[in-house]
């Protein structure tokens, strides 16, 4: 999926996590902040990259401020960014569970 | 207090229609040793019980007066009111925001992801919250950099474009091997952008060695400087031009590789005169892990003995005085000016 417009999802609070995107045209750029990210970086970039590779974007600038989010929340945060910055939004559903 | 988030509630107000709640933001900031800002119209507040506990405020896409009540502090509602502002900016347009805080305050918003752009040590530190808003401006300038041993940079304004200008540009040009020209891009002025950067492309055609770049929001922008464009409203007082200045050596010098800031002497605007006077020390002194900027005044060229400047074209074009004004400005400016700008004359007939 295509991103054409800058996007939010999520908050600051502790447990949750704050994701911006934005459109790229030079590939995906991902950059990580964590209050975690000497435990978990690695992870939760992974979690926020899969969900990004299964819904089809290869091109985006996504800015990730996390504050101890579980996974299904990083996912959850990063799918509704997506929603939200693309102008058809067509997930395949299957592949997002 | 405030164990239970869900009694937290949170508004947006357009702070000019509210007097009562402007009152009881000015009473907030005031324990938080700060002061309600003039320009920041938009406010997000957050009470708890009723009564204000944390307010963020919001000039454009400058983020202000941002302040908890400290008996509420510890409860993480700092969290929650920038979260909020987050979002309502982008509501509003505006998904670049800048941030001036105290560098003892830069943890706090690096939490909130805000990134330091440049800091005044001790005083002040401007933010954005991008990780790569002045990182990639740095990468794009750095493709348009061309080598020699003297190296110009220029920022002007051309509000709008004069002999004045040329003449600057001319001798700035002739003194460096490569001379690169920036316009200033905020639309504060009166001519606005697209018109300014036209007629200074136009009027500098010919000059050898010249690279011409639009302006952008890190340079003498809203964000940057914001004082300078309250100039005509003569509101000097305490205009800030070190976070400007600073910008422009630590990140747009170096990707250029500027060795020469050059600017026209200032006779009669006390803002851009004190811009000038600032320029020599935070470009010049030893004070930034960047290299200094060697800062060169042109002598203002003159017509009839007076100096040329923009701010007289335009009081010459409020009074329809053409003639004058053709001293004054180049042919292309001239043209502009009488086909576009030319207030309408009430006929007799």
């Amino acid at each position: 999926m295509k991103i054409v417009r800058e996007a939010l999802a999520g908050t600051l609070e502790s447990s949750d996590l704050l994701v911006r995107i934005a459109p790229l045209e030079d590939g995906l750029e991902l950059v990580l902040k964590s209050e975690v990210i000497h435990q978990f970086g690695p992870h939760i970039e992974k979690v926020a990259r899969d969900c990004l590779a299964r819904l089809g974007v290869t091109q985006a600038l996504v800015v990730i401020e996390d504050k101890g989010a579980l996974d299904c929340v990083v996912a959850a945060r990063v799918q509704t960014a997506v929603s939200r910055a693309v102008d058809e939004w067509t997930p395949d559903w299957s592949a997002l569970s | 207090m405030a164990e239970d988030c869900e009694e937290l509630v949170f508004d947006t107000i357009e702070v000019a229609f509210f007097p009562r709640i402007r009152n009881e933001l000015v009473e907030l900031l005031g324990k938080c040793g700060l002061s309600i800002e003039e320009g920041v119209d938009t406010f997000v507040t957050c009470r708890f019980e009723g009564r204000l506990v944390g307010c963020a405020g919001l000039e454009a896409n400058i983020v202000k007066c941002v302040a908890i009540d400290p008996l509420a502090r510890g409860e993480c509602i700092s969290l929650k009111v920038v979260s909020e502002m987050i979002h309502v900016a982008h509501d509003l347009g505006h998904d670049h925001l800048f941030l001036y805080t105290r560098p003892n305050n830069i943890s706090f918003f690096a939490g909130c992801g805000f990134y330091p752009i440049v800091e005044v040590p001790g005083l002040v530190t401007l933010m954005e919250n991008t990780p790569i808003g002045i990182r990639s401006y740095s990468r794009s300038l750095a493709r348009l950099r061309r080598d020699g041993a003297t190296v110009g940079g220029i920022v002007i304004n051309a509000n709008p474009f004069t002999l004045g200008h040329r003449y600057l540009v001319e001798q700035a040009a002739a003194g460096c091997d490569v001379l690169h020209l920036f316009v200033v891009a905020e639309d504060a002025s009166y001519f606005p952008y697209r018109d300014r950067f036209d007629l200074v492309r136009e009027g500098v055609e010919g000059i050898p060695n010249l690279v011409l770049h639009p302006g952008s929001e890190y340079m003498i922008s809203r964000a940057t400087f914001s004082s300078y464009f309250f100039k005509e409203k003569n509101v000097v007082g305490d205009c800030f031009t070190a976070v400007d200045l600073l910008i422009f050596r630590e990140h747009i010098a170096p990707a250029l590789g500027i060795t020469h800031r050059f600017v026209g002497t200032e006779p009669f605007c006390r803002t851009t005169n004190k811009y000038n006077a600032d320029m020599k020390y935070w470009l010049q002194a030893d004070l930034s892990g960047a290299p200094p900027v060697q800062v060169v005044e042109i002598e203002r060229t003159e017509y009839g003995a007076v100096p040329i400047s923009a701010s007289e074209v335009r009081r010459l074009l409020a009074a329809d005085d053409f003639d004058r004004i053709a001293n004054l400005v180049p042919p292309t400016t001239l043209q502009l000016l009488a086909t576009k700008y030319r207030t309408p004359r009430v006929s007799a007939a």
